[in-house]
């Protein structure tokens, strides 16, 4: 067996160990290399600073703990950016795994913020039906949810003021890990009750949601960790997502590296035995 | 009873299929009521799918066990996960914490489903980057031009990627709003014409597999 023939069939444990290496240790020393901010994050992050207080943002948390890493820091920027703002913030989610994440996140920043409960912001948690809750809400929100998460009646909040259907939203974003997410909230919520609209993802996801951005379906996209990254640097208050920018920097480096060598060895290969051929005829 | 059977679900399908494509074009007050009320039936029957999902899942996995059928302690495990789950969460009335304290339900979601979850999506990147060096060469042109621009968008997508090569974030900028977003509009045209055709089909009682008897 010639060396690259070896190359090519290495123990994948040691390609783990690179991998495992390279999102480590940035975590442990961070570089903080400069992050260049999109305009897709800017169409999100502009909107939302131009809207004046008190006006309704929709956070739709539609997201699975697997998704955590990459959302959970979108969510928090975002957040942080409407409390600042003063905005009425209304959460809520489609993905009934996600409702205790959502709650947290909720909870968390808007302590943070000095923020109160059904007054400044308010959860309504989940409900059955997917798509169908989004056209529920534009019809009629409080029939839709009756009750908060935490069990409180919906009608008798200050936050949801003059709020009746989707039709009274300023802003909604969702921030999707698959579906019910941004292309719902598009179809069944957007195109019929004409709010503004703005969508988050996974990085894997983010080019599936081009053609929506460039159709100025949605105004802005999040993708990703570095779209959390690039927020969390437009909001000046970098957390999680930049931190984790640098492992990602690596891995990503890692990976094309690895896939050059495993190109320059196969070719290799082949030359060898295009020669051999040639020897051999 | 054939009737029951097959050509009512039919006709119900035509009826509701063209009013409700038609009610989209008609905001009258009594076409948006009729929307509102149907919706809620659809969260209703969206409330039962999941029941019957639930039971289904229960049911398939009561019978794996006490067939004693290759992998029932997975089974098994699954049962008593679900059971101790739904028991503790009725239990804390589905919250996962109250007055700021977490329940036994919320436990097992912070601390069992969370890093479950989390770790199972973590893994994938060390599977891709295995795969990414056993399978990712440039066998053909096709494969070739996928390469370069993977490697491409993958430098650019990270600080690391523009500070070695400036110019990919505006290459992987370009790759992604101009062919990426071309090439997904059109498969999204043709996936949604696809999806035009199949309506009408189900609606007019072309396509009748939903009733679970094919054809006839």
């Amino acid at each position: 067996m010639s060396f690259a023939e070896r190359m090519l069939k290495i123990d994948r444990r040691i390609i783990f160990l690179v991998i495992g290496l390279c999102t480590l240790l940035p975590l442990l020393y961070p570089v903080g290399l400069p992050i260049r901010i999109s305009p897709e994050v800017h169409g999100v992050y502009d909107y939302i600073d131009s809207m004046p207080e008190g006006s309704v943002f929709l956070l739709s948390l539609d997201f699975d703990p697997a998704s955590k890493p990459e959302l959970q820091p979108q969510a928090i920027a975002l957040l942080r950016h409407a409390f600042k703002r003063n905005l009425r913030v209304v959460a809520m989610t489609l993905w009934v795994t996600g409702t205790g994440l959502a709650d947290q996140i909720l909870t968390q920043v808007a302590r943070e913020a000095g923020k109160e409960n059904g007054k400044d912001y308010v959860f309504l948690g989940w409900s059955p039906g997917g798509s169908a809750v989004i056209i529920n809400m534009g019809q009629d929100l409080y029939g839709t949810f009756p009750s908060d998460y935490n069990g409180n009646a919906t009608k008798d909040l200050i936050v949801l003021d003059g709020v009746q259907s989707l039709r009274d939203v300023t802003y909604a974003v969702s921030l999707a890990a698959g579906n019910p997410g941004v292309e719902a909230w598009y179809v069944f919520g957007k195109d019929k009750y004409k709010f503004e609209l703005g969508g988050g993802c996974t990085g894997v996801m983010a080019p599936g949601l081009y053609p929506l951005l460039r159709s100025g379906q949605i105004n802005g996209l999040i993708g990703g960790l570095r779209g959390a990254s690039e927020y969390e640097t437009l909001i000046g208050a970098k957390g999680r997502a930049v931190a984790g920018m640098d492992a990602q920097s690596a891995t990503h480096v890692a990976i094309v590296v690895l896939v050059a060598i495993c190109n320059i060895f196969y070719f290799s290969m082949r030359r060898t035995a295009k020669q051999q051929g040639h020897i051999g005829s | 009873m054939i009737f029951f059977r097959r050509q009512m679900p039919v006709l119900i399908t035509l009826v509701t299929g063209l009013l409700f494509a038609g009610q989209y074009y008609v905001p009258h007050p009594a076409s948006e009521q009729l929307l509102t009320t149907v919706t809620k039936w659809l969260q209703i029957v969206g409330g039962f799918a999941l029941v019957l999902g639930v039971t289904s899942l229960f049911h398939l996995h009561a019978v794996k066990i006490h067939r004693r059928e290759a992998g029932w302690g997975y089974s098994f495990v699954l049962y008593t996960g679900m059971l101790a789950t739904i028991v503790l969460g009725l239990m804390a009335g589905g919250k996962e914490s109250t007055d700021g304290s977490p329940t036994a339900f919320g436990w097992i979601y912070s601390y069992m489903l969370v890093p479950l979850q989390g770790t199972m999506f973590a893994i994938l990147a060390f599977f891709i980057a295995s795969a990414a060096y056993r399978s990712f060469r440039a066998r053909s042109r096709e494969a070739a031009v996928l390469l370069v621009a993977a490697v491409i968008v993958m430098l650019g997508r990270v600080p690391l990627g523009e500070y070695l090569i400036p110019i990919s974030g505006d290459v992987s900028q370009w790759i992604l709003n101009v062919l990426n977003a071309s090439v997904r509009r059109a498969i999204l045209i043709g996936v949604s014409l696809g999806a035009v055709a199949l309506s009408f089909k189900i609606i007019f009682g072309v396509e009748r597999s939903y009733l679970g008897g094919g054809k006839e």
